[in-house]
């Protein structure tokens, strides 16, 4: 393959047979190039970043100098999600309207499809039937301190799995938050 | 009885095959590598089921080591010296040739913007080894320096993404800071870092 014949010059025919010329073979050892190949593949194989990583977009609403007056959300179309410390999520429902005799049930999910997820799924078939579609679900997610990155990345590739299309990372400063974070041991500090 | 001859063998095989494949590899290899870069702290991504590739140029990256500490890096060298230039003006520090160049080619770094002079001054190695002691967040006191990087890349080089890496055990808290850094430059858009897994089913 990597030959050439290199006919002598001059190459005269005489005889019965044609002149065979001597041949000096341009055969060339290719080990050392091979190694050397191998040896450059691996330090590229070693050197590159293979799977590039993908980004997560985020958008914040905008800060407006002057917020305009939005109407109240009714309570019953959210779901209020507390990421704690220890990858625990408190959820609760608040109701419409509050007085002295209102409870409110508060659990605790992990992040896990069997635990938030579920929830999700629940809360938005409930506001489907309450309010005849389950995109009027909004979900106010709200970080204690002493949360994760990877609980809020959670959080976020949950409500994207769900397509769940209203949601706001909210600070806890309702008072039933404050209750809460002080009820779990994460009052803010 | 005659001597059987054997034939003697060649041991030698051709080896031009493997040298085309291996060169091949070879050049495939150089063209879609692309260098991991340094790192001042170790960062373990978070993964999430997004799937929108990283772009390939004009990112500002800002890293969030699991203590809280923030780095800055821009991928871009001709903003990355605009923008040394710019921070020697409104900071007030003289910037030799020097010190320039070991700018242009730090990648991330981390640090009060008042000792980068300092910091551009030691040699390369001491520079890999050198304690960073993160970005100054502190708002009290006027400056906030990671608004003022934020808003003075962004005006040498307007196409700039605001990626942030941050490592899974980052509190929340040292994230929100940053976001309300970038709030206050009016940048509502950025783009988290994660490692790439298959929705949960």
């Amino acid at each position: 393959m990597a030959e050439m014949n290199l006919s002598d010059p001059g190459g005269k025919s005489h005889g019965r047979k044609k002149k065979r010329s001597k041949k000096a073979s341009t055969r060339v050892d290719l080990t050392a190039m091979v190694d050397l190949g191998f040896l450059l593949i691996t330090f590229f194989i070693l050197a590159t970043t293979f799977n590039k990583p993908k980004t997560m977009e985020v958008n914040k609403p905008a800060k407006e100098d002057k917020p305009e007056k939005e109407p109240p959300i009714k309570m019953s179309k959210t779901v209020n999600f507390m990421m704690g410390n220890n990858n625990k999520v408190y959820w609760y429902v608040s109701p419409d309207a509050i007085d002295a005799n209102t409870t409110i049930e508060l659990d605790s999910v992990d992040y896990s499809p069997n635990g938030l997820r579920k929830i999700i799924k629940r809360r938005q078939s409930e506001v489907q039937a309450q309010w005849g579609d389950k995109d009027l679900l909004f979900v106010m997610i709200k970080p204690l301190p002493g949360s994760k990155l990877k609980n809020t990345v959670d959080m976020l590739d949950e409500m994207n799995i769900n397509n769940v299309t209203r949601y706001a990372i909210l600070e806890p400063n309702d008072p039933i938050d404050s209750l809460i974070a002080i009820r779990v041991g994460q009052s803010r500090k | 009885m005659p001597k059987v001859k054997i034939p003697r063998r060649s041991t030698t095989v051709d080896m031009t095959a493997m040298c085309d494949v291996a060169f091949l590899l070879l050049t495939f290899f150089i063209l879609t590598t692309k260098f991991r870069a340094k790192e001042v702290v170790a960062i373990d991504i978070p993964s999430s089921s997004a799937q929108i590739p990283i772009p390939d140029r004009d990112i500002l990256m800002l890293q969030i080591s699991p203590d809280g500490k923030v780095f800055f890096g821009l991928d871009d060298q001709p903003t990355r010296l605009k923008l040394l230039d710019r921070l020697a003006s409104e900071y007030k520090f003289p910037l030799s040739d020097k010190q320039k160049d070991a700018f242009r080619t730090l990648e991330i770094w981390g640090m009060d913007i008042n000792q980068l002079p300092k910091f551009l001054d030691l040699s390369p190695e001491q520079r890999t080894t050198a304690p960073q002691a993160g970005l100054t967040l502190d708002t009290l006191g006027g400056g906030h320096q990671l608004e003022d990087l934020i808003l003075f890349s962004r005006q040498e080089n307007n196409n700039l993404r605001i990626a942030i890496k941050g490592d899974k055990t980052t509190e929340y808290k040292a994230f929100a800071q940053v976001i309300q850094a970038l709030q206050n430059r009016k940048v509502n858009r950025f783009n988290i870092i994660t490692s790439a897994r298959t929705a949960k089913e």
